[in-house]
């Protein structure tokens, strides 16, 4: 493994044009994740065509890299803003917001720099000596009814987290689950509540309606405070953690690795799932419940270093099976197809020195996180700076370009400005953004695996239930919601 | 009526409404698949009726407990201090920040984006109280010329053009000025 890493990193930086194309990557993630309004989806969406001028290795890498970094970067946006990068950083919105309005905004980025960088960097380590067991593993024990089985572990915790009540936080997932049933269904490819328009038979696309759950509802929400008057400008900081502020979460930190690395090797779940997962288990284990979502900088690690660590381990379902975990792994497939390649076991025998070019780059990549995440964090934090009045046409401009330009539809920003309206509206009701957000990324998944799950145990539940893992996860998931009905019949509401 | 509030009422009302129409819409795709026994309307429907039946739950929650936040409930932080709305000109003002953006997004089509975007900005900001014309100038000059710089001249991104006159004619003159710079450089 060793000398397959210095070959990858002799190659790497052996070569100026790789090395260019490898910074290019590093600081257009970061850059992109840590705009409002853009995430490292529109940077690779525009990338894409440009991909087919660059060899195989090169094309795949700089996605690889755009992955690592823009999955920090995202955390810039939901600190600062309240508006995730991409729905991976959702949950580190969560306290991230809360930190930044205590003046806190500085330890919040300072954490998720070093928590994502340690959690991509642990991920990239496993992912390289361990790929091909990983992978074996992957095949021999999960299927179809795992996955389903997880996407409905991940919906339980998504549920009880950020709505106002238990109902609120499922009534959010449903909706997310009813947004993705429109468009063809996964099984006959039926055209479902598509209303007679043809452009919604493709579906509703992710980033119009990530871009307008968080980005136009949180534009609107601030936009509402500054017309009555009751607009504040966060308060500015740039302190940073302490070590020993971020010794005392090592727990939390290795939790998360672990949670984050079993969500993004399994196929189609990917990071977001993962951020979820890391910080509903760092709010099971604590003893401190009630100060999660207030600003505990807990919260910021848990999700940040989760996430992190689904990139490295998304990387062994794509390059080990041909399965995406997401939309940023689903164009490295577009970039290996580009090139007459198609990801899967061959790609390891045929052209290791591309598996290991990108392992390389990914495990350079999340170190630079660390250096190169440092020195602009203290210059991003003065975004909190620029008038609201400067800000919000941006990045309503900013989101609208990045809505229109991953399928080139007008549709497309329609689709956006309406959950932008939808998204204020629910907010202010006190319904879970992030639940929505989820629900909608998980909800063919879901439906796509219970269907072939069935048909794999010919509708026999005991067959279903005979899997281990499966079952685990079911049971985990049913005690969630149990556990979350009980406090919704039993628990007396909040005193304000 | 217990503690229930008018808002609680419409809440109700609009995702019981939510699961009922997209129920009666799911006839129109109620077609077998040979190779699955739930067919194309099992998921959906599933999630209509949890749908209704937490709807009922979150109703019967209202009713009992009134509609403030769960204790322990993670990330709700933000829901605790809406905006109460006093005057007609309070709703006007945030109908319009809702509005406007969606006046820009149907308007692509034929506007386009040149000739939209500096308009919508400059709207927005003065529908978001900004009432110092030279600021509005500035920004909105500012704002475009950023946007061009890295989308049309950077990233080379296709954007709408529109399909009206003259608006068609502007994005076809800056593309053209596009092409000649390039050839220059």
């Amino acid at each position: 493994m060793i000398e397959n890493f210095l070959v990858g990193t002799a190659t790497l930086f052996g070569d100026p044009f790789t090395i260019g194309i490898f910074i290019f990557g590093v600081l257009g993630g970061m850059l992109f994740g840590a705009i409002p309004g853009v995430s490292m989806l529109t940077l690779a969406a525009i990338l894409l065509p440009f991909t087919a001028d660059l060899s195989p290795a090169q094309g795949v890498m700089l996605f690889a890299v755009i992955y690592c970094t823009g999955t920090y970067g995202g955390a810039i946006t939901a600190i600062l803003f309240n508006i995730p990068g991409a729905p991976e950083n959702a949950p580190t919105a969560f306290d991230g917001y809360p930190m930044t309005q205590k003046g806190m905004a500085g330890k919040a980025v300072g954490a998720a720099v070093l928590c994502s960088a340690i959690g991509g960097v642990a991920s990239a380590l496993v992912m390289m000596s361990a790929t091909e067991p990983l992978a074996q593993w992957a095949i021999m024990n999960i299927g179809p009814p795992e996955i389903f089985a997880l996407v409905f572990f991940g919906l339980a915790v998504a549920s009880s987290v950020g709505g106002r009540t238990i109902w609120k936080g499922w009534l959010s997932v449903l909706l997310g689950l009813l947004i993705a049933t429109i468009g063809q269904d996964p099984v006959g490819g039926i055209n479902r509540f598509n209303f007679g328009y043809s452009d919604l038979a493709a579906g509703i696309a992710f980033v119009p309606a990530i871009l307008g759950f968080f980005a136009v509802s949180e534009i609107f929400i601030q936009a509402e405070k500054n017309v009555s008057g009751k607009y504040s400008a966060p308060k500015f900081n740039v302190d940073f953690p302490s070590f020993f502020e971020l010794w005392a979460h090592k727990i939390a930190v290795v939790r998360s690795i672990f949670v984050g690395f079993f969500c993004g090797i399994l196929p189609g779940i990917g990071a977001t799932l993962a951020a979820f997962m890391g910080y509903g288990e760092a709010v099971r284990w604590s003893k401190n419940k009630s100060e999660f979502g207030t600003g505990k900088l807990e919260g910021v690690i848990s999700s940040e270093t989760a996430n992190n660590a689904a990139t490295g381990a998304a990387m062994i379902p794509l390059l080990a099976l041909g399965l995406p975990g997401g939309a940023l792994t689903a164009m490295m497939v577009a970039v290996f197809q580009m090139h007459d390649l198609e990801p899967g076991p061959l790609v390891f025998y045929n052209s290791p020195e591309l598996i290991w070019i990108v392992f390389a780059a990914m495990f350079y990549a999340n170190l630079s996180i660390l250096f190169v995440g440092l020195i602009e964090t203290k210059t991003i934090l003065y975004l909190l700076k620029i008038p609201f009045q400067f800000l919000a046409p941006m990045i309503l401009m900013l989101a609208s370009i990045g809505a229109y330009i991953s399928r080139g539809l007008v549709l497309d920003v329609i689709v956006m400005f309406i959950a932008g309206i939808i998204g204020f509206l629910l907010r202010r009701s006190g319904y879970s953004i992030p639940g929505i957000v989820l629900g909608l990324i998980l909800g063919k998944i879901g439906e796509q695996n219970f269907a072939q799950g069935m048909q794999m145990v010919h509708y026999d539940l005991g067959t279903y239930f005979s899997r281990p893992i499966c079952t685990i996860l079911i049971v985990a998931g049913v005690l969630t919601l149990l556990k979350s009905l009980h406090s919704a019949f039993f628990q007396k509401p909040k005193v304000i | 009526m217990g503690k229930l509030g008018r808002t609680d009422i419409f809440e109700a009302v609009f995702w019981l409404l939510i699961a009922i129409i997209f129920y009666a819409f799911s006839f129109n795709f109620n077609q077998p698949i040979e190779i699955y026994k739930f067919g194309a309307t099992g998921w959906p429907r599933v999630i209509l009726f949890l749908m209704a039946l937490v709807a009922l739950g979150n109703f019967y929650h209202a009713f009992s407990k009134g509609s403030k936040a769960q204790e322990g409930r993670v990330g709700a932080k933000e829901n605790d201090d809406p905006i109460e709305y006093t005057s007609a000109s309070q709703y006007f003002k945030t109908g319009m920040v809702l509005i406007l953006p969606l006046l820009y997004a149907v308007s692509l089509k034929p506007v386009g984006f040149y000739s939209g975007t500096p308009i919508f900005i400059a709207l927005i900001m003065i529908a978001w109280g900004e009432r110092r014309v030279r600021f509005i100038l500035t920004n909105t000059i500012l704002i475009y010329a950023i946007l061009i710089g890295l989308f049309m001249l950077v990233l080379n991104a296709p954007l709408p053009q529109g399909n009206m006159s003259p608006f068609y004619d502007i994005s076809a003159f800056m593309l053209k000025t596009k092409t000649q710079l390039d050839q220059m450089f």
